[in-house]
């Protein structure tokens, strides 16, 4: 036999071996030298870049004033976390708390995977003293989740190019027509034209009044403060077709159609649909809190008020409480564990502040919110308690369990009407169809 | 006076291929480009195309906001594995195919084929359940071992390539004394090099870039693989894309050393075919 190919298929042989091992020897190490004591819990999360070193300090710290509780986590980029966390619910290993976006909370609680916190939260928690806990609240009055940060929307204004406009800073007292008439004087086409001069050209805009995305930071804001919206207060049933809802419509197709307000079609031509204002391009956006980071880290000098009113003085800030939510498969043990956890997260100062300085959302604590550290910490936006303040009139995207399905039917049929591919009328009555046809489906199966 | 016709037939097809290179170059170049902006001028407009200053330091801050080098060394063992596996497997499960005589051999091929029609998210949440139950959860088995199966794209892709090979080549093996494992492996699997390598880039594009099965069955960070540890660097509110794009590029250079090394079969197949 051949000496040198037997040598050769042996070291071929090695080699695949080698890699086999390497492959499979993943198995979870670090579990040696705990006490059997100690309840180890696991913690899903999804990643955001640096706040995930400072989620694993807090887990350290945590650690260390509880001896007797592990946390293990879990975490993946935002979309694939909860890919993986449907996927998980159905194979039965969920992490005992996680993170969930606040949208999401009630598609948990009524696929019975979220645990019913309202005991613990009555016993343990004084409801006073934080944001946001009714958000997470589902139609009977349970409580699903507990908030981690919060979301609430304002609207953010470039004082530089209002400053240049000649036109006044936005103030509560503004309406949503008050807010386009301002807008028509910041929108500049690509001659210097603005929007209320003749010869304005609406299709080649260089700088916009207001941009305008999605449901958060665009139509549900305005429809709600119009009067309308998507749900009835049961949650299962369309409310899309009203007069209401017609009139916000006819609002925001008027911004779109005049060039002020940037319509589906305009933010494509941006890096990503969130840059027309951190970029200088657009003087003013609906915003939600998180999006003061990327304006400040671009250096736009700019500023934030309350939204605007609707015709009849009604008022609407969007709110998303992105939440703890704690599995409902969990044992006892694991579940008062995981409760500790959701306690250590709101109520212990230090953690609500060491939170809050990575500037991502609303600390939860209201003393926290309220304290110079988060109002006055010298970032912009100098007014900060306009977030504070929009609580007075919050509420929440009209969330249940079917949240995700029927944002993208109303979206689908209202882009239409945005991008006058259909008259008003028809996207409504569309949408209404298609959202009712979704509830059913689920409701009545229920 | 004659002009070479040649001469000119090599001008045009010169500057044909110049221009199409250009417009497959252009997305590329504007990456690059885009890698080394800072923020503000990454989402500037009007578009800033060229960076100012070329920020190189994006790419090193890569490598210290991300564990690049774990990330890419698991890739690289989920890569590395499935590529060996699919030659393996799927090689010999279409020599079968092509060259063995058993019952109800078309019928089995068909089911074969027919398992292509099956979109993967059906498979998700039984494959997730198996891979439970055999303790694989949080390790790098479940995004290699299905390669050491037999995919039916490379069953399919191997058997033509089988097929096609002359039957003397079988038969003059066999009267040599050759087993029909060794045929397989002395004889067809040399002759068909160009669909091997055919079958490890795909086999090595789908893996290195996959997201979905590694965000599903890996938890820990330590195990994550290239693409989900890169999404991983972006915030849920704020996305730094130009980190983002820096590190996709980094990220791309295995998969050309691959494909230089591989290129050399594809040119070599088509013209090293039959009898000599």
């Amino acid at each position: 036999m051949n000496q040198k190919k037997v040598m050769k298929l042996w070291m071929a042989f090695m080699t695949v071996f080698a890699l086999f091992i390497a492959g499979c020897s993943d198995e979870s190490s670090g579990k040696g030298g705990d006490d059997s004591s100690a309840t180890e819990i696991t913690l899903g999360f999804y990643s955001s870049g640096s706040a995930d070193e400072k989620m694993q300090e807090l887990i350290d710290k945590f650690e260390e004033q509880h001896p007797d509780i592990k946390i293990k986590t879990q975490n993946a980029p935002y979309q694939q976390f909860f890919q993986k966390l449907d996927t998980q619910i159905a194979g039965g290993t969920a992490p005992d708390v996680w993170l969930s976006d606040g949208v999401f909370v009630q598609k948990y609680a009524e696929r019975g995977a979220a645990k019913d916190l309202t005991e613990w939260i009555n016993q343990d928690l004084n409801k006073d003293d934080y944001y946001g806990l009714d958000f997470n609240k589902g139609p009977n009055g349970s409580y699903w989740a507990v908030p981690q940060g919060i979301q609430i929307a304002s609207l953010f204004y470039n004082k530089d190019m209002f400053d240049k406009a000649g036109v006044d800073y936005p103030d509560e007292s503004w309406t949503w027509e008050d807010l386009k008439e301002a807008g028509a004087k910041l929108t500049i086409d690509t001659s210097g034209k603005t929007a209320n001069e003749s010869g304005f050209k609406s299709n080649s805009v260089n700088q916009y009044g207001l941009t305008f995305f999605s449901i958060t930071e665009g139509w549900m804001t305005v429809l709600k403060s119009y009067g309308g919206g998507i749900l009835d207060d049961s949650l299962k049933q369309s409310i899309i077709d009203t007069p209401e809802n017609k009139k916000a419509m006819e609002y925001i197709v008027d911004g779109m159609d005049r060039g002020i307000f940037t319509d589906p079609s305009d933010l494509q031509a941006f890096q990503s649909a969130m840059s027309p204002f951190p970029s200088e391009t657009a003087a003013m956006r609906i915003g939600i809190y998180a999006r003061v980071l990327a304006a400040n880290e671009t250096g736009v000098n700019y500023d934030v008020t309350v939204l605007p009113k609707g015709p009849d003085g009604e008022r609407f800030s969007p709110v998303i409480a992105n939440s703890w939510i704690i599995n409902n498969d969990a044992s006892d043990k694991k579940a008062k564990a995981a409760w500790e956890w959701v306690k250590y997260w709101v109520s212990e100062d230090d953690v609500q502040k060491e939170w809050a300085e990575l500037g991502e959302a609303v600390p939860v604590k209201k003393s926290v919110a309220q304290s110079d550290m988060f109002l006055n910490s010298g970032d912009k936006p100098a007014n900060k308690q306009a977030f504070l303040d929009s609580f007075e009139f919050a509420g929440t995207l009209d969330v249940n369990a079917v949240w995700s399905e029927w944002v993208k039917k109303t979206g689908d049929n209202f882009n239409r009407a945005f991008l006058k591919e259909a008259s008003i009328e028809e996207a409504l009555e569309r949408a209404d169809k298609e959202v009712q046809k979704v509830l059913d489906e689920f409701y009545e199966n229920q | 006076m004659k002009k070479n016709p040649n001469k000119r037939r090599k001008i045009i097809s010169y500057i044909v291929i110049t221009f199409s290179a250009m417009i497959m170059l252009t997305p590329f170049i504007t990456a690059t480009f885009n890698s080394l902006k800072t923020y503000k001028q990454y989402t500037a407009i009007p578009v800033e195309y060229i960076p100012n200053p070329f920020r190189w330091q994006n790419y090193v801050e890569v490598w210290r906001m991300t564990d690049f080098a774990q990330y890419g060394w698991n890739s690289f063992i989920v890569t590395v594995l499935s590529v060996l596996g699919a030659l393996l497997s799927c090689s010999m499960v279409a020599y079968a195919f092509a060259r063995l005589d058993f019952p109800f051999k078309n019928s089995l091929f068909i089911m074969v084929l027919g398992t292509l029609m099956i979109p993967p998210v059906v498979m998700i949440i039984p494959q997730f359940i198996i891979f439970k139950h055999m303790g694989a959860l949080d390790t790098l088995v479940p995004l290699w071992i299905l390669e050491w199966l037999a995919q039916p794209f490379g069953v399919f892709l191997m058997r033509q390539a089988f097929l096609s090979i002359p039957k003397e080549y079988e038969e003059a093996a066999k009267l040599d004394g050759c087993s029909p494992l060794q045929t397989y492996w002395r004889i067809f699997m040399p002759m068909c090099k160009p669909q091997l390598a055919t079958l490890t880039i795909f086999t090595f594009m789908t893996k290195w870039n996959e997201i979905m099965a590694p965000a599903i069955y890996l938890s820990s960070q330590e195990k994550f693989t290239l693409p989900i540890g890169v999404l991983s660097m972006s915030g849920a509110w704020f996305g730094k894309e130009q980190y983002l794009v820096a590190a996709a590029l980094m990220s791309l250079i295995p998969i050309l050393i691959v494909f230089f090394f591989t290129e050399k079969f594809f040119v070599k197949g088509a013209s090293s075919s039959g009898l000599k």
